[in-house]
């Protein structure tokens, strides 16, 4: 089966010699939430930058559902959405306004835009507080309201850096049972965290990076067995720390 | 010493990198300033001394009067005070004339002017100017005002000779002169005072330029803001990965901020004019439009077209400073980033805003010249004059070197915009990076 997100040697060079990702590959099944976990630094803001189409690659390719991100950067991006890591939204608006705003950007038809808005204010349970300016929103609020548009279009590859942060126990508990389902239901997620537990708790499968480098690769059991520890912290640690003396 | 402590640290807070820069900046603006006017103020002094006079009248009288002129030697270093040169003026045509004799202005005493003051009549002086530009030190007269000094002196000399003064003879001696006064624009002559049209003039049009200067503060402002505030937040990286073009994004962004200074533009002209009525209009009225008729004979009156011609230029320079904004917008890395960011503009429109008002550019040495040419918003703080004095040749090329500078402002902005750069290029302000530090200072984790 053909995966949504395949990465072939995906490369950024931001200064000669410098490589913030280093050919980095992976793929991603559909309805499969992929975690890239690594220390600060290591490249995986920039990998998922170059998948979302908003950084040119030095060299390698990613395809999403078969459109390359190098030649057809606008059918990839009909195909995905992006939540940065502390992404804020347009403060002077709504929160359905930002919703109505957003969904328009991803279809012109008003129906489906409203069946969007609809689809994401179930998501984010915010209620009448979408009638207040976002403005007014707790940093919280202000995360379940952007989750709630990154998935609302339901795209096939949902790219969420740190989906959590700034959530309650509770908030981020609905969350990630939220990205469980909507993966069960076909939707795939590639994400980046930097809570193992989350990540544990979450994923499919996790890839690890540093320096650039995509260094192991498997299910969060496949990992702990090959590292012989027994949580993904352990692993996470062990991984670095080799990639550090070599 | 907890309070010392709070004080160094909000003064750390207050004295930052880009205040200090900015601190610098304008000192090196008003040194600047200060240079390019000391030479319009050496010319003004060195004109000072020179009185250029035509004599029509011929007699003993005028030809002491000439002579006193030239010896008076006030310091009594042995040198006279006063350069004065006698010209011819043959014909009524006193536009043709300045120009034959490449003056800006000169003191005719007419034919009988020693007979109007042998008859105890108030004696007629003529004085005609050339008006090339409406800022305050371009029209200096002070060796002209020494002429007609010394003509009313002379007169008045001439009066005391006389025995058994009447009261009429009295209130003569106290204004023993009347000054006729011609002011020459282009090849069109009227007689009124230059000084007075110089003073309606700028009450008329000083709020182009402050509109202007206010219009390219507020869309740059605005530009810097939305552009630094969308990277800031992290709402560029989400809308430039949605199914939208980035040139759609680009485009949005300056045709709103664009109508947002016109409407601006429309609200503060609006506004000064009616403020300026309220100024200017009892004294216009006052004068029974005899001010206005002088205006248009010497064309200094603005029609529909040459307000077409100024809107177009202002446009041109909205679009200017909204291209340069999205440049410096997208190099802020944060708030205070984007703050300083501003300064370099306002110092580009300061300068020739601040210039304009007093100095006449045209009259500024080559080098300065060329350099106040080169910032573009100078044309657009002359355009008003130009039109008005028909220099048109300097605002066609004024507006030719906008419409360049725009196309490689707008290029260097598309490029940026659709590129990685948007997200990578930073102008960190804020921290002194080693050099291992700078090769990772581009936009990433």
């Amino acid at each position: 089966m053909e995966p949504v997100l395949r990465v072939s040697g995906l490369s950024k060079q931001y200064k000669k010699g410098i490589y913030a990702a280093d050919n980095v590959s992976f793929e991603i099944q559909k309805g499969e939430i992929f975690a890239l976990i690594g220390p600060n630094g290591a490249g995986k803001t920039t990998t998922i930058r170059m998948i979302s189409t908003l950084l040119q690659p030095t060299e390698g390719d990613a395809a999403v559902d078969g459109f390359t991100i190098t030649k057809e950067p606008d059918k990839v991006r009909q195909n995905i959405t992006y939540l940065p890591d502390e992404a804020g939204a347009y403060k002077t608006m709504t929160g359905r306004g930002y919703l109505q705003f957003m969904a328009s950007m991803y279809t012109d038809s008003k129906e489906q835009a409203a069946e969007y808005v609809r689809r994401a204010e179930d998501i984010c349970g915010l209620g009448e507080r979408l009638k207040d300016k976002i403005d007014s929103y707790s940093r919280g609020m202000s995360r379940k309201l952007l989750l709630a548009r990154a998935v609302m279009s339901h795209p096939s590859l949902a790219i969420l850096d740190e989906p959590t942060s700034g959530l309650d126990i509770i908030n981020a508990l609905e969350i990630r049972r939220m990205i469980k389902d909507l993966a069960a239901r076909g939707m795939s997620f590639l994400l980046s965290s930097h809570n193992m537990l989350e990540i544990e708790f979450v994923s499919n499968r996790v890839g690890i990076i540093a320096k650039g480098k995509l260094l192991v690769c498997g299910t969060p059991q496949e990992l702990k067995e090959q590292y012989g520890v027994n949580n993904l912290e352990e692993v996470f640690e062990k991984v670095v720390n080799a990639s550090e003396v070599s | 010493m907890k309070f010392l402590n709070l004080l160094r640290k909000e003064l750390k807070e207050l004295f930052t990198l880009q205040m200090l820069i900015s601190l610098a900046l304008t000192v090196l603006l008003f040194v600047g300033l200060g240079t390019m006017m000391s030479d319009a103020v050496d010319d003004a002094v060195e004109a000072s001394g020179t009185i250029t006079i035509c004599d029509q009248d011929q007699t003993d009288l005028t030809e002491a009067i000439i002579d006193l002129m030239k010896t008076t030697d006030t310091n009594g270093n042995g040198t006279p005070d006063y350069e004065v040169k006698t010209v011819d003026i043959t014909s009524a045509d006193y536009a043709a004339e300045l120009k034959r004799l490449d003056l800006s202005e000169v003191v005719i005493i007419p034919k009988g002017f020693s007979a109007q003051v042998e008859a105890n009549q108030k004696a007629d002086v003529e004085y005609v100017s050339a008006l090339t530009s409406s800022s305050q030190m371009s029209n200096l007269s002070i060796g002209s005002d020494t002429a007609i000094a010394f003509l009313s002196s002379a007169v008045k000399s001439a009066l005391y000779e006389q025995k058994n003064m009447t009261m009429e003879e009295i209130t003569l001696l106290e204004a023993p002169l009347n000054t006729i006064e011609t002011t020459v624009v282009g090849d069109n002559s009227a007689e009124a005072s230059s000084s007075s049209l110089i003073s309606i003039i700028s009450m008329q049009s000083m709020f182009v330029p402050l509109v202007v200067f206010i219009l390219v503060i507020y869309s740059s402002q605005m530009i810097i803001s939305a552009i630094s505030t969308e990277k800031i937040n992290k709402t560029l990286e989400t809308l430039l990965s949605a199914p939208v073009s980035r040139l759609a994004v680009l485009s949005s962004k300056m045709l709103a901020a664009a109508i947002a200074s016109a409407v601006n533009a429309v609200v503060y002209m609006i506004g000064f004019n009616k403020m300026m009525d309220g100024m200017t209009g009892d004294l216009l009225a006052s004068s029974n439009g005899a001010y206005d008729s002088v205006m248009s004979q010497l064309g200094l009156n603005l029609s529909f077209g040459d307000y077409a011609l100024l809107g177009m230029q202002m446009f041109l320079t909205i679009l200017i400073s909204l291209s340069v904004s999205l440049i410096l917008g997208a190099l802020a890395k944060d708030t205070k980033a984007a703050q300083t960011m501003l300064m370099p503009i306002m110092i580009l429109a300061m300068l020739p805003y601040m210039l304009t008002m007093f100095v006449d550019i045209k009259t500024m040495t080559p080098v300065l010249k060329y350099l106040v040419y080169a910032i573009p918003f100078t044309h657009t703080f002359i355009a008003s004059e130009n039109i008005m004095f028909d220099n048109m040749s300097l605002y066609w090329g004024g507006f030719a070197y906008q419409v360049v500078l725009l196309i490689i402002c707008m290029t260097v902005a598309v490029r940026i915009f659709t590129s990685d750069k948007i997200f990578t290029l930073t102008l960190d302000f804020s921290k002194k990076h080693s050099a291992k530090k700078k090769a990772f200072a581009f936009g990433k984790k």
